[in-house]
């Protein structure tokens, strides 16, 4: 059995991914398991999803803690969430990222492959300009990297249930096999220090969120910022008045300052703005 | 100490009045009516210093009363079948978010067909809703309950909500005499609540909001470790009201001639008051009969269920509502109870008095009859012989 792990955030395509890798599974004439668990159900943020492939029935029903194969479909996930935990050695990583493999670490060893799947979405006009889906390219990157599946199957479960641009997405996902490579990495010679143990906090007395809001910096999801050209700002305060995470504040001549470690992203000051002045811009 | 007749709906209205409730929202529906109605006057003419809250339906009247319960206050709201239904997402809510309150729930069949005689398939239906749910018998017992109930909610070990239900009519509509308690000697007994606020003023906090597997179970386990807290807190309550207001409750099983007893049968609510009429008059004939009143429904009261069948060959349970596909659910959980004791009594799950039918002395009796000659589990539906046409009424 292979066991695979998806890492996105929610709107990137990695439950539609694992499904369509499941199809594409099953058109093989083998047996896939795919699902999601969603934490928050919102755009942007991060979403996992599961993937089994056996030639034998699958006699289990639970999350992966042992991928064979973690795939990560925004590189900024890097940062902040612990996705090579629990991979098998010898296992394989699989970036979206236009870094080389070299660029990646894994201190037990493996296989790392990258591919700038953003790069051959946005040029393959899958997803938006500002909200590329990755999916299918990644999709394809991983049929050539494991050869669990073939990229002929793939692009069958593609034409037959993507709903939208069918076409331009199998041509993401055939560029997405070209374009990835993988290299080889030895284990680490220095043996990772163990993580010291997180003292145990005392559980809290009834459902209250110990840290509100305020101090929650949710800006993790964002993979695109709002960037306020001054000149054309008319200091309406749209952006301040429809912002729904109260990410705005205004600066001493009433100009609207974005507080990025609370903003999501999610456009609606770009999209309200009057006279245009907010940018949406892709997340380096 | 002054005797006022009242009816139980008046009884919970009195009873509120004494617990000094700070906020109440209902939205009426017979047969409780009277109670939001009487508590409404008592706000209108100052008798009452408390705000009542107008709302469009019962889903709303629970809401302002767990948020006003979130930021410190003492609540009160009352309900009945269909209304309490409608209720059913909040009462989770209620017990999750461990915003103690005290609910009147006026028992009424639930639709269809429309019925509005009592029948505890309302209540039932809510049993796995984390309250606390009491059954009394009589209008003494309603108001003496409200008032136990809100000391027992609010204690910090405890912060759950309960129900204090009434039977639709026989108590909600029947007037009898109720010693009520002066002001003075119930504040004694229950102090204004202590005002741990889950919300307060100044202090940013999030509560409803979305929490994960990881930290989901544990507060789900917190609600049953109150839950089980619940009947010896009770004991202690009982015991305080009992010193300062000279009434014996009895905890959450009151048994009745249950010594060396043949069999005894299990009743909740007003079929209690009859069925001890009905024992004194079997054991002049010679039968060895008792009964023994559920009083608290949840928690179930496993110990003094296990407790009473020791000494018993055969209970009866009867139940004012059923469980489809299974018994009636008191008859339920007694059995439950029972697995794996010694030598277990046999349980027969008996209806009567479902959709409002009259339970009266000689109904009882065959329900005893049944009990003395068959260990049959049941469910024994007692009320089916009916005569005349099927009537469609309204």
């Amino acid at each position: 059995m292979l066991e695979i792990r998806f890492h996105g955030r929610g709107g990137q395509g990695a439950v539609v991914a694992s499904e369509l890798l499941a199809q594409a599974v099953f058109f093989d004439g083998k047996v896939a398991q795919s699902f999601p668990f969603f934490g928050v159900e919102r755009r942007g943020a991060p979403v996992t999803a599961f993937t089994r492939i056996d030639d034998q029935p699958i006699r289990l029903r639970s999350f992966i803690e042992n991928p064979d194969v973690v795939v990560v479909l925004d590189p900024g996930l890097l940062r902040d969430t612990p996705v090579t935990e629990g991979l098998k050695p010898g296992g394989l990583l699989l970036v979206n990222s236009p870094r080389p493999p070299e660029a990646f670490s894994l201190p037990l060893g493996g296989r790392i492959a990258t591919l700038d799947a953003t790069g051959i979405a946005l040029g393959r006009k899958v997803g938006t300009a500002t909200m590329p889906v990755v999916n299918t390219a990644v999709l394809g990157a991983l049929a050539r990297a494991t050869g669990a599946f073939t990229e002929t199957s793939l692009e069958r479960a593609i034409i037959s249930f993507v709903p939208s641009h069918p076409e331009e997405n199998r041509a993401a996902a055939r560029d997405g096999a070209e374009a990835v490579r993988t290299e080889p990495v030895a284990p680490s010679t220095v043996a990772p220090a163990p993580a010291p143990p997180a003292a145990p906090l005392p559980f809290p007395e009834g459902p209250m969120a110990s840290r509100p809001s305020h101090v929650l910096h949710t800006s993790s999801w964002r993979t695109l910022r709002p960037v306020i050209d001054r000149d054309r700002c008319t200091r309406c305060n749209f952006c301040w008045e429809f912002c729904p995470d109260d990410a705005f504040d205004l600066d001493a001549e009433g100009y609207p300052l974005v507080r990025l470690s609370y903003c999501k992203g999610c456009g609606i000051c770009a999209t309200e703005c009057p006279p245009d002045a907010i940018q949406m811009v892709t997340e380096a | 100490m002054v005797f006022k007749v009242l009816s139980g709906n008046g009884a919970q209205a009195e009873a509120a009045r004494l617990a000094r409730v700070q906020v109440i929202a209902a939205y009426p529906i017979t047969p409780q009516t009277t109670i939001v109605e009487a508590l409404a006057e008592m706000v209108a003419s100052g008798e009452l210093k408390a705000q009542y809250v107008k709302v469009e339906s019962e889903h709303s009247a629970l809401q302002v009363c767990l948020s006003a319960s979130a930021l410190g206050a003492r609540t009160y709201s009352a309900t009945s079948s269909q209304g309490l239904l409608l209720m059913h997402e909040l009462l989770h809510w209620a017990s999750g978010q461990r915003t103690p309150m005290v609910l009147g729930v006026v028992n009424r069949a639930v639709a269809p067909p429309w019925n509005i005689g009592a029948d505890h398939a309302d209540t039932m239906s809510q049993r796995d809703t984390g309250w606390i749910q009491f059954y009394p018998e009589s209008n003494q017992e309603v108001l003496d309950t409200v008032l136990t109930a809100y000391r027992l909610v609010e204690d910090p070990e405890i912060r759950l909500p309960a129900m204090v239900t009434e039977d639709a009519f026989y108590l909600s509509h029947t007037f009898e005499p109720v010693d009520v308690p002066d002001p003075e000697t119930v504040d004694r007994f229950l102090p204004p609540k202590d005002a741990r606020a889950i919300l307060r003023p100044g202090v940013v906090s999030r509560l409803g909001s979305f929490t994960g597997p990881d930290h989901y179970v544990g507060f789900r386990h917190q609600v049953a470790e109150a839950m089980d807290r619940v009947l010896p807190k009770l004991q202690e309550v009982e015991s305080e009201y009992a010193r300062r207001i000279g009434r014996v409750l009895g905890g959450p099983l009151v048994g009745y001639r249950t010594e060396d007893a043949d069999a005894v049968l299990l009743t909740l609510g007003t079929t209690s008051t009859t069925a001890r009429g009905v024992v004194d008059d079997l054991r002049s004939s010679g039968r060895k009969v008792g009964m023994a009143k559920l009083r608290v429904f949840r928690p179930f009261p496993v110990e003094a269920v296990r407790q009473l069948a020791r000494t018993v060959g055969r209970i009866g349970v009867l139940d004012r509502s059923f469980t489809f596909g299974a018994l009636g659910p008191a008859a339920s959980e007694v059995r439950s109870a029972l697995y794996g004791i010694p030598s277990p009594p046999s349980v027969t799950s008996f209806l009567s008095g479902i959709g409002g039918r009259d339970v009266g002395p000689q109904d009882l009796r065959r329900v005893f009859e049944a009990l003395l000659v068959s260990e049959a589990p049941g469910p024994r539906w007692m009320d089916l012989e009916t005569s005349g046409e099927v009537a469609a009424h309204g």
